[in-house]
């Protein structure tokens, strides 16, 4: 009781505080104080308190003001391939986010969020009978038939599939000496296909209003990817009633999307893509591609509640109606069909057995163009006080019009530990009907194609020569007796007559060069309007577990790792009935985020003081594009800081310093090969986290994790292609895999991303008298980044080590030193700084090692304002060449290519980019710069700068893209 | 028209009947709810990377309100 009393006391002295500070109308503190036992004055102060905003939170909540850091990776196991061999990697996804919020005045708050994902990997884009071979291995190497390389896909397999008369599918095996078929029940398996690294980037923004007891925000974004945008908005608003234990949420959000995604050129002949059904675009471009496109709008609205219960439990109920509209289509997944045709099935072999014969193909897959999504969910959160501990649990049902119904079940226990530390550990339960139009596999009697019978004159011959070719038909009744010439001998040794019924002469025949069966195209209308066989739309259920664990470190930084594992079971499924473990599949994640909370900083009475000590001893800093600039400048000091660099390159291709043409590109670019063709433009962007701190006074340490991406885009070389395409961007080139993996290059751009390599510096003071300052710096890159990203196999060749440039780091141990210099006196600064990079290592893993680099540079800072400075600096940079190059890359007899003149190519080697000589040079920039500290406030200490560089001259080694300016872009905060 | 209604009512007495049903939890007597594992979603971003992860791999993601999130192709 007395520790009660004790709790009231110190609440109420809070909220008087509050109240005196805050608040002009409250005249009577003084007797508030001297009666702050009674409850009636309580009461009234109570009302009083709660007006504030932000004084009771009820719900606990996250930091005001804070930046974070995020990373994660997912990691897809194998898919079941019931004993195929594949040679793909399951997929892996790689994430990063960035995201920060600040109060921009007390009632007025910004967040934003930027995230990115780099994919690659293989993924199911059908389903298809296990005998029909859709994963079978295939044969490498021309005229050895004995390499099994891996899997391909094969969508339309030219298998046969076997039906008994209740749809179960059956494979038939020929006994090689008896010769005689037997047949067993088949069972489905997906059919895999994988993609080259692809990059998904968002940014997304909230700006929130808050009232004494309501709030409103307004949010947006827009996501980004090669085939794929989406724009978002929203609106949400909040209402606290009943001294803030109610919560109301209501919410309104809009998203808008639109694929354009291009199908792989050698794909349409495996699809049956039909216009009248998929929104097929052939030819579009200089390069024809085939693109399918479509447009699809999302409406959402949420209301939500959360209620106090009591001292230690609070309930959230929630419901939402979500309205789709249009092409909800995954542009990359087909679904198999059975062609059961009635009219073939006496040469089927299975008819002995009372089978029916199918022919396998594959129709992309189509959703319907609406759907309307309810969904509803508790969750309650209850204190168990033994353990201080808190128990989440919830509860969330999903009902749509396409039939799936879902729920969802998921409880946390999270368990702070004491001195910072918690531990969450996690379980998730989800289970899903199919939707009404998911199948693994379509069947229809009727043949993939069906020969026209007119009714009376029997079966309808034309020349499939001649696109305007009039009917003819055999002479069934027998009319005329065939002569050789004037009455010609038809396909059946009958006479040919034509509409009129008149018999064709040997002549007229002889000059029909494509006689044959007039044919139409399986009938779509006997076909269900919609048909998928996403797993995703199966039936299933899905098991996940998982631990976060979190640690507070002192000056208000935290970090939280956490790890799940998910399993996709068919056999999990509520009520059973779900999918055959064919489509089962699991994954696991783990990540890793750094949050800084802005305001525990500011509170920091110690940090105001850093700020102020770094704005005036510490006024020497350099432009953004300079690192390891400047030491933390006493013991104890942590510096946490965000680095952001985008450099490009398009334009005129370089020989040294001259620009060169297609054709000398062609004759000298790649070494004794012909340059099929050449990068076109290529951007790379880094992130970096820069911590610090100073463990004494003349040593700072420094780790500096990165995340890039990079993409690249390809064009052809005039005159030198080994492409022929017609105006539909199909193939006409003959037998040349070559032009059709160049086809693959100019139509895909190249995009890869992830983790890069790990910085680790020490920076030592060496002289500092007030104005000069001079430190070393000595560190290492460690090759944490992958140097083995590969472009996806086509045609039944491995596409080889995407380009040199395009890998995320070196691949080798690296040293790293630099030597800088600052100086500054009243409003202006200035400094330089020497750095090399020095690999460590003869060779990566790729067996390649990238050169030595050295830089040199020099600047000049002037403070405009107190706030604001402008730079201006030199740089020159010497950067060595590639030495050794990608393992496997030349005379590589397992992939060879074949040229349109029939010759082979033993390389994997497009452009000029492949070549190892093509690397480094000598470069002069300029660069131009702002830098900006705020002053004062809760956000004091906050430094951003930007600077751009301009090349100025490159001297490049072999034959290399000009290059673009670069930007660099920094956030800081000492603390 | 009748739907609005219906949905107001529900609003109305759900509030209605917690606010009975509920012991009045005075100011001073939050310290237990303002913790911070007694939070709504304790680790927000933790949270945003998985739903990220399952709306990619279930068919019944969305709902609530715009988060972006791609095409989830693969």
């Amino acid at each position: 009781m007395a520790a009660i009393n004790q709790r009231k006391k110190k609440l109420i002295a809070h909220a008087i505080a509050s109240l005196k500070t805050k608040t002009s109308n409250h005249q009577n503190t003084h007797s508030a104080i001297k009666a702050s036992f009674q409850p009636v004055q309580l009461k009234a102060l109570t009302a009083a308190a709660l007006t504030l905003p932000g004084l009771l939170q009820s719900p606990a909540m996250a930091a005001d003001e804070e930046v974070s850091f995020s990373y994660g990776h997912y990691q897809e196991g194998e898919r079941k391939l019931f004993g195929a061999q594949s040679a793909f990697s399951p997929i892996e996804v790689e994430s990063v986010q960035g995201s920060g919020k600040w109060k921009l005045t007390d009632r007025i708050k910004f967040a934003f969020n930027y995230q990115q994902d780099t994919w690659g990997g293989a993924t199911p884009i059908a389903t298809a009978p296990l005998g029909s071979g859709g994963n079978s291995g295939f044969n490498g190497t021309p005229g050895s038939q004995n390499t099994i390389g891996g899997a391909t896909p094969r969508t339309n397999p030219d298998g046969t599939a076997y039906f008994d008369n209740q749809s179960n599918i059956y494979r038939g095996v020929t006994n090689t000496q008896s010769g005689v078929t037997t047949f067993s029940r088949d069972k489905f398996v997906h059919t895999l296909s994988e993609a080259s690294p692809e990059v998904r980037k968002q940014g997304d923004f909230k700006l929130s209003y808050e009232w004494d007891d309501a709030a409103v925000d307004v949010g947006g974004g827009i996501s980004l990817e090669d085939d794929y945008e989406s724009r978002f908005g929203s609106l949400n608003t909040r209402w606290d009633f009943n001294q803030k234990q109610t919560t109301l949420n209501v919410g309104l959000s809009y998203t808008n999307s639109d694929t354009n995604a291009t199908i792989d050129h050698d794909f349409t002949g495996y699809y049956s893509a039909d216009e009248d059904y998929d929104p097929i675009q052939r030819g579009v471009g200089s390069t024809g591609k085939n693109i399918l496109t479509g447009k699809k709008q999302d409406w959402s609205a949420s209301l939500g509640l959360t209620q106090v219960l009591n001292k230690s439990a609070m309930i959230e109920a929630g419901l939402s109606f979500t309205r789709s509209t249009g092409y909800m289509e995954n542009p990359y997944k087909a679904v198999s069909i059975a062609f059961i045709d009635p009219l073939a099935q006496d040469s089927c072999a299975g008819t002995i057995q009372g089978l029916q014969c199918g022919t396998i193909g594959a129709l992309f897959e189509q959703r319907p163009d609406e759907r309307n999504q309810w969904a509803g969910n508790l969750r309650f959160i209850q204190h168990i006080a033994p353990l201080d501990a808190a128990l989440h649990a919830s509860y969330r049902i999903f009902s749509d019009d396409w039939g799936i119904t879902s729920h969802t079940f998921d409880a946390d226990w999270v368990q702070p530990l004491g001195q910072g530390w918690s531990v969450t550990p996690r379980i998730r339960y989800y289970s899903q009907d199919q939707a009404d139009f998911y199948t693994p596999l379509l069947t229809t009697n009727q043949g993939s194609t069906n020969n026209v019978i007119d009714p009376v004159r029997g079966p309808v011959f034309v020349d499939l020569n001649n696109p305007n070719s009039p009917n003819y038909y055999d002479d069934i009744n027998f009319q005329f007796v065939p002569d050789g010439d004037l009455i010609g001998i038809g396909p059946f040794g009958n006479a040919l007559l034509d509409e009129k019924g008149r018999p064709l002469s040997q002549a007229e025949i002889d000059n029909l060069s494509g006689l044959g069966n007039k044919t139409t195209p399986f009938d779509r209308n006997k076909l269900p309007k919609n048909f998928s066989s996403d797993h995703r739309l199966s039936g299933y259920g899905a098991l996940s577990g998982g631990v976060t664990v979190t640690k507070q470190f002192a000056k208000g930084i935290a970090l939280d790792l956490g790890f799940e594992y998910y399993t996709h079971q068919g056999s999990l499924k509520i009520g059973g009935g779900g999918e055959g473990s064919f489509a089962d599949f699991d994954y696991w994640t783990a990540n890793a985020a750094l949050r800084v909370d802005l305001a525990a900083l500011s509170y920091n009475g110690s940090s105001i003081e850093h700020a102020h000590h770094n704005h005036h001893s510490h006024g020497a800093h350099a432009p953004a594009g300079v690192m390891f600039d400047h030491m933390l400048p006493k013991a104890g000091d942590m510096m946490a800081g965000y680095r952001y660099m985008y450099s490009g390159q398009s334009g005129t291709m370089l020989n040294g310093d001259r620009a060169v043409n297609d054709a000398t590109l062609i004759a000298n670019g790649c070494g004794g090969n012909p340059c099929y063709l050449t990068s076109s433009s290529m951007a790379m962007h880094m992130h970096m986290l820069d911590l610090m701190y100073a463990p004494t006074d003349w040593l700072t340490l420094m780790l500096m994790p990165q995340f890039m991406d990079m993409d690249m885009e390809m064009r052809d070389l005039e005159g030198g292609s080994q492409r022929i395409t017609n105006d539909q961007g199909n193939i006409t080139g003959g037998n040349s895999n070559l032009g059709q993996h160049v086809t693959h290059h100019l139509q895909n751009g190249h995009e890869t991303g992830g983790i890069g390599d790990l910085g680790m510096y020490a920076l030592f003071k060496l002289f500092d008298d007030g104005i000069h300052h001079v430190h070393i710096t000595t560190g290492f890159s460690a090759p944490t980044a992958n140097v083995d990203i590969k472009l996806r196999r086509n045609h039944k060749i491995d596409g080889g080590f995407i380009h040199y440039g395009m890998q995320l780091g070196s691949g080798t141990w690296d040293f790293k030193p630099s030597v800088t210099y600052t100086g500054h006196l009243n409003d202006w600064s200035w400094g330089a700084q020497a750095n090399g990079t020095v690999r460590m290592e003869s060779q990566n893993e790729s067996g390649y090692r990238l050169g030595d680099m050295f830089q040199a540079t020099a600047w000049g800072n002037y403070a405009m304002t107190n706030w604001l400075t402008a730079s201006v600096r030199g740089v020159y940079t010497v950067q060595g060449g590639i030495a050794g190059q990608f393992t496997g890359s030349n005379s590589d007899s397992d992939n060879p290519f074949i040229n349109s003149d029939g010759s082979f190519t033993n390389t994997l080697k497009f452009g000029p980019m492949d070549y190892a000589d093509s690397y480094g040079g000598k470069y002069w920039d300029v660069g131009f710069g702002l830098s900006a500290t705020v002053p004062s406030g809760s956000l004091a200490g906050n430094r951003i700068s930007v600077e751009y560089l301009h090349p100025v001259s490159d001297d490049v080694n072999g034959y290399q893209l000009e290059r673009d300016g670069s930007l660099s872009a920094t956030w800081s905060k000492a603390f | 028209m009748k739907l609005t209604k219906t949905i107001n009512q529900t609003v109305t007495c759900l509030i209605f009947c917690h606010l009975t049903a509920c012991a009045n939890i005075q100011p001073w007597e939050r310290g237990i709810l303002a913790k911070e594992q007694m939070a709504l979603d304790p680790y927000p971003l933790q949270t945003q990377y998985r739903e990220h992860n399952y709306g990619s791999r279930e068919g019944s993601n969305g709902g609530g309100s715009a988060k972006g999130g791609g095409c989830g192709c693969y």
